[in-house]
């Protein structure tokens, strides 16, 4: 059968629509709301499930992609054209990414009937969780930038609705606005570079991106004075260090905990936070022309060595896993920079495995622990200890996923990291400049296994620290709705699922044909030339796969390298790997030696690095920073003032003075009105005549004498006058 | 100009109806009133959707089976010509559905019952005079008989300091009238005092650009010294920096359906005045000032958002978001592409849904609380814990306040999203600086959510009771309407686009 949408959409719409039936009817319906999500989920897996194989196994060829577009609207009038199409995008790498997320989401679905059921808020879970997961598939789904915005956002507020799940905690409210405000910095930035791509494309579809990069469109034109591929690329960067929890945009995601566990397994491990590589992989070849792949590589670095730092000096289970996913998220970025394509995506997808695993076992644990005086489950590692005898089933999966995130061999964390900081060497050998990402990266996994198997220690091996939480606990048994997501998950930690060979590197081949090595072969750098003349496909146009499987023989087992350049990369990465074994065993030594030996004190270390460890405690002191001095010295003080300027003194003198300076007009001609107007000239006239009239009626008294008197003293001023 | 349907005249005088027939009900019966309003509203708003659905999308004029007019004061050539087209047919939509609602809403109101339902019909005849007239002359009368009802609205049902506000909201708007009626005059005599000369239509089309205009000794421009009164005039009503100031003053002391018109509808006036007057009628000026008006939209942005982060009282800081929304809008008119102008007229209307819901709900909540502090002025907590007192509350607002900050999905975002594909090619650094307007938008409005909504249930919250019936049945067509237009905003553009692209096409030329 051959691809047509109803053969593709319903990976996104089944849970979407489950998310609608839901919001509706959970109240009521709890149990059913439950149901109807878990089975849209495992309905678009299936889905998945079909365009994996066919991607995967069925011998596409390795640049074969599904490409749909449908209006979204249009206003164009005349000549002024304007069109929005979204459309659905499918090659290798999202194959393999609709596989993995439906796939694990599925899984943790399952996790949580059991983690969630005494919740009384246990339907609403799940009406958030169906709307990631579908938000979610729409961005990996996505044939543009802007379409992944949307879904981006989307998954940002389900992230804001899952972290705030627990409202009636004050700390929710400032974790999940902190997550959602931290986010959003990037996002603005990744709007930012869709509008300065879109000011060049004319759209935001990738192909289009890429014919653009390859026609050389963005050439020799600038954004404010930089160019705009930089631009462009950095903005699209910004939105990866939001979302992927990158330095210096990392502090939201340790808060982000404050939400239920098997949330923290679906946004921290296969969801929203490999979004953001997601992108940046989706983008290389801007980053590439953007000349940010130093920048990238130095980011990543950074992140991986910082995180892990700090996740030394945890001691809530969640907390390490939280900065461990930071850690392995810089492992990622750090892959883009150095150019290891396809071990950068390779880790996203092992991280997803192995962390959702580990996020899992570690609600598993958690769950199990009650503490009985406060009501309360326990995250504290040091009142944990000597669990793995109460929780066997739980423990093997963590130690599985431990041991694939310590990178060791034949595990998958192996096989990924260990790609990414091989070809990290190459780049320092090449580019002094990339040293210093290259140490970071050797340093990380160094602490990585440390702290890993100092958290694997703490919790279930030695005796138990608090006896009577343990003595309380009850002894694991096996059910289906906790431990197959665990152990499932823990099987698929072993690298050879994703290499073909035990180890990836060709040292032990359980299958001579090069062609196991699918994700190799597979997944490649947008080859960009390829799209310059593309044509795309309307809906209802049909798929004909056979018109693109690739003969066998065509596979390019040098991945279009030279002999010579290929034997030079496979002896470093020979090196690396030798390197990162010794760097891996020694860390889980250290462990060793300080948790089970005892033989080593962790406290002589803190008190030797006492300021650093208050640094680390204090995680580096970012949040101070960013919310004791940005946002409560900055920009709230501003805001006040502002505030004061708007209504104390713009509204109150320039605008109501006018009351003022009307008054005192209303006043001097009030007054002259008064005096001059009326009581002079007015009232002067009526007083005038008022006068005359009392003098007239004086002389008019009718008394003889007066008016004799009158024509006297006349007579006597008439001849005095002559 | 005699159209086939008498339909704009019955949606621009069905309010009046139901005016007069308050007045016939006994001011003792405030039942009868109530339903009469809510009867008459609705017939109202049922006649704006046929006008929806018999609207010709593809016609960028006035829809000719629509027009009316006839002569009213036949010395002055002044005429009673109305028209509909596309871009003011959403806003003829959003008044009859808000006002609808509004109704709803009202039903609490107690004191003068009659008064109060007659004055709010008053106002949306009114209101639908400004949105329909293609005549300057009645346009003017229609804007300065809107200042009528609100001045008593605000004036008699407002809160602690309402006769301050009317006269605040009354001088304000009036001072801008005054300016546009000289514009007004001055065009008539441009005209010639022909027929036409009030005539919208006639005087569109960039006629004024090279008449010069000698006064005081020197010669102006008459196209951009007139484009400047009208400016003032629209920009007091928008309202644009540096004249936002009565807004919060208005906001706070009016009572909640009265706040929602405001904010829904009237600023909406402004921004529509530029579109069907200042702009066809100057349009040279329009494209010479455009650099202007984009830096005073980003004023309103960025400065509307940072003043809404310092309010304490709910409804000033969603005030202050109309300010900073309504910054968005001028972005977009001073893009004069076809993106940034569609999505202007499509953020006129979205804004229009988003902040009606916003005001309702804190007119909901006030109806509880009769306060509004977030933090009162001693420090404490104003409200508290109503994510788990309110439940079905806490939902509609969530929805409410995301679909302001512009989430995906829902109806803020793609006129966002359109005005901000619009400005970029021409103001790359006005757009870098207004996306903070959208991280600040983000903050004020999550920031106040935490504080009222998260955490445990303080003392005075615990007696609030969850929406009525009543409540959800005005919330629920707005959450319909933000949702539905955020998923698939096309029915909107389809019907604006024509009448937009041709005012861009205009623009275009100049």
């Amino acid at each position: 059968m051959d691809y047509t949408i109803w053969t593709i959409a319903p990976i996104v719409l089944l849970p979407f629509f489950a998310f609608v039936i839901n919001a509706f009817i959970v109240k009521k319906f709890t149990k059913l709301a439950v149901a109807i999500s878990c089975a849209a989920i495992l309905g678009s897996f299936g889905f998945a499930t079909r365009i994996f194989s066919d991607f995967v196994f069925g011998k596409y060829a390795e640049d074969y992609h599904i490409h749909k577009v449908f209006n979204w609207f249009d206003l164009s009038y005349g000549s002024q054209i304007f069109k929005l199409d979204m459309g659905i995008y499918i090659d290798n790498m999202s194959a393999v990414m609709l596989f993995m997320v439906t796939g694990v989401a599925s899984l943790i679905h399952i996790f949580s009937t059991y983690y969630m059921a005494e919740d009384k808020r246990f339907g609403r879970f799940f009406v958030y969780m169906s709307l990631f997961t579908s938000a979610m598939l729409g961005l990996v789904l996505s044939d543009n930038l802007l379409s992944v915005f949307i879904f981006w956002e989307l998954m940002g507020f389900c992230s804001y609705s899952l972290i705030g799940f627990y409202y009636e905690k004050e700390g929710a409210g400032n974790a999940s606005m902190k997550a959602f405000m931290t986010t959003r910095v990037g996002d603005v930035f990744f709007l930012l570079g869709i509008l300065a791509i879109w000011s060049v494309v004319g759209n935001v579809t990738f192909v289009d991106i890429y014919r653009a990069i390859s026609d050389g469109s963005f050439n020799s034109l600038y954004a404010l004075g930089i160019p705009l591929a930089t631009f462009a690329g950095f903005s699209i960067f910004m939105g990866t260090i939001g979302k992927s929890a990158q330095f210096p945009l990392q502090v939201w995601l340790p808060d982000a905990m404050f939400g239920p566990t098997p949330c923290s397994a679906l946004i921290h491990a296969a969801t929203m936070v490999a979004a953001g590589v997601y992108l940046s992989l989706r983008m290389y070849p801007l980053m590439e022309i953007g000349h940010l792949t130093t920048m990238i590589a130095y980011i990543g670095g950074i992140t991986a060595f910082g995180a892990a730092t700090i996740a030394l000096v945890q001691t809530d289970i969640k907390a390490v896993l939280a900065y461990s996913t930071i850690s392995q998220l810089g492992y990622m970025v750090l892959g883009v920079g150095v150019g290891s394509y396809n071990a950068a995506f390779m880790h996203l997808i092992t991280h997803a495995v192995f962390k959702a695993c580990l996020f899992l076992s570690a609600g598993s644990v958690i769950h199990s622990l009650h503490d009985h005086h406060t009501h309360e489950h326990v995250q504290e590692m040091p009142r944990m200890g000597g669990l793995r005898h109460k929780m066997p089933f739980t423990f093997w999966a963590m130690m599985f996923c431990t041991l694939a995130i310590a990178g060791v061999p034949f595990f998958s964390g192996f096989v990924s990291k260990d790609r990414i900081l091989g070809d990290a060497l190459l780049m320092a050998l090449a580019n002094k400049t990339y040293i210093v990402p290259m140490v970071l990266g050797f340093g990380g996994a160094l602490l990585t296994a440390f702290y890993m198997f100092r958290m694997m220690f703490l919790t279930f091996f030695g005796e138990p620290r608090d006896k009577d939480l343990y003595d309380h606990t009850k002894k694991e048994k096996f059910s289906l709705n906790r431990n197959f997501p665990l152990l499932l998950l823990s099987v698929f930690t072993l690298g050879v699922f994703f290499s073909g060979s035990l180890t990836g590197q060709g040292f032990i081949k359980v299958a001579s044909e090069k062609r196991y090595e699918w994700f190799k072969v597979l997944i490649t750098k947008p080859k960009v030339e390829k799209f310059a003349s593309y044509e795309r496909q309307p809906w209802g146009h049909t798929d004909i796969k056979s018109n693109f499987q690739l003969s066998e023989a065509k596979y390019d087992y040098n991945y279009g390298l030279s002999a010579k350049e290929a034997h030079h990369i496979h002896h470093w990465h020979l090196i690396g790997a030798l390197i990162s074994i010794f760097i891996a065993f020694s860390g889980i030594f250290i462990a060793y030696m300080m948790y089970i030996k005892k033989a080593w004190n962790p406290g002589w270390w803190v008190s030797m690095f006492t300021r650093w460890y208050r640094a680390l405690q204090n995680r580096y002191y970012f949040d101070d920073f960013y919310i004791g001095g940005l946002i409560k010295k900055g920009l709230l003080p501003f805001n006040n003032l502002l505030a004061f300027i708007d209504m104390g003194l713009y509204d109150r003198y320039a605008i109501d003075g006018w009351e003022k300076v009307n008054r005192a007009f209303y006043t001097v001609s009030g007054w002259f009105d008064n005096i001059f107007v009326d009581t002079i000239a007015v009232d002067g006239t009526g007083a005038s005549v008022r006068l005359f009239n009392v003098v007239l009626r004086m002389i008019q008294s009718g008394k003889i004498q007066l008016y004799f008197m009158i024509i006297v003293f006349t007579l006597v001023g008439f001849i005095w006058t002559l | 100009m005699h159209g086939s349907s008498h339909l704009l005249n019955w949606i621009l005088w069905m309010p009046f109806i139901g005016v007069l027939g308050n007045l016939l009900i006994p001011g003792s019966k405030k039942n009868a009133i109530r339903y009469w309003s809510l009867i008459n509203t609705a017939i109202t708003f049922i006649l704006t959707l046929v006008l929806y659905k018999n609207f010709d999308t593809s016609v960028a004029g006035m829809q000719e089976a629509y027009n009316f007019s006839i002569p009213w004061i036949k010395q002055f050539n002044i005429f009673y010509t109305v028209g509909v087209d596309g871009i003011s047919l959403p806003m003829i939509i959003l008044t009859g559905l808000l006002f609808f609602l509004c109704i709803l809403s009202s039903w609490t109101v107690e004191k003068s019952v009659k008064g109060y339902f007659s004055l709010f019909l008053f106002l949306q005849a009114s209101v639908f005079g400004v949105f329909l007239s293609l005549d300057f002359f009645l346009f003017y009368v229609f804007w300065e008989v809107m200042l009528i009802p609100m001045f008593f609205l605000i004036g008699i049902w407002g809160g602690e300091n309402k006769e301050y506000a009317a006269v605040k909201f009354f001088l304000y708007t009036f001072f801008g009238s005054i300016l546009m009626l000289v514009g007004m005059v001055a065009l008539y005599y441009a005209k010639g005092k022909g027929v036409d000369a009030f005539n919208i239509l006639a005087l569109s089309g960039g006629q004024f650009t090279d008449l010069k205009l000698s006064m005081f000794g020197s010669e102006f421009s008459f196209d951009k010294l007139f484009f400047v009164f009208m400016f003032i005039g629209f920009a007091i009503k928008v309202p644009v920096f540096p004249f936002h100031t009565w807004l919060p003053h208005a906001h706070v002391q009016a009572p909640t359906a009265v706040s929602v018109i405001l904010a829904g509808v009237l600023l909406k006036m402004g921004t529509y005045g530029f579109l069907r007057i200042a702009y066809p009628i100057f349009p040279s000026a329009s494209v010479y000032f455009a650099d202007a008006i984009a830096w005073l939209g980003l004023v309103n942005v960025i400065y509307g958002a940072f003043c809404a982060m310092a309010q304490t009282d709910v409804k000033k800081l969603v005030a202050y978001s109309s300010v900073s929304h309504m910054g968005f809008v001028m972005l977009g008119l001073a893009a004069m592409t076809t993106q940034g102008m569609n999505g202007a007229v499509l953020q006129m209307f979205n804004h229009g849904t988003s902040t009606a819901m916003m005001f309702l709900l804190i007119g909901i909540l006030y109806e509880r609380s009769h306060h509004r502090y977030i933090v009162r002025p001693d420090g404490s907590k104003g409200f508290g814990g109503l994510y788990t007192q309110l439940p079905k509350f806490s939902i509609v607002f969530i929805i409410a306040m995301f679909a302001s900050m512009g989430l995906p999905g829902l109806s803020g975002f793609i006129s966002e999203a359109l005005i901000f594909l619009g400005i970029y090619e021409r103001y790359t650094t006005i757009t870098v600086l207004a996306l903070i307007g959208l991280l600040l938008g983000a903050a004020y409005l999550l920031w106040m959510f935490k504080r009222m909504f998260f955490g445990d249930v303080i003392e005075e919250c615990k007696s609030y009771t969850d929406m009525n019936a009543r409540e959800i049945a005005y919330m629920l067509p707005l959450c319909v309407a933000v949702i539905v237009f955020g998923i698939y905003p096309a029915p909107i553009l389809n019907m604006m686009k024509a009448s937009v692209g041709s005012l861009v096409k205009l623009l275009g030329t100049y």
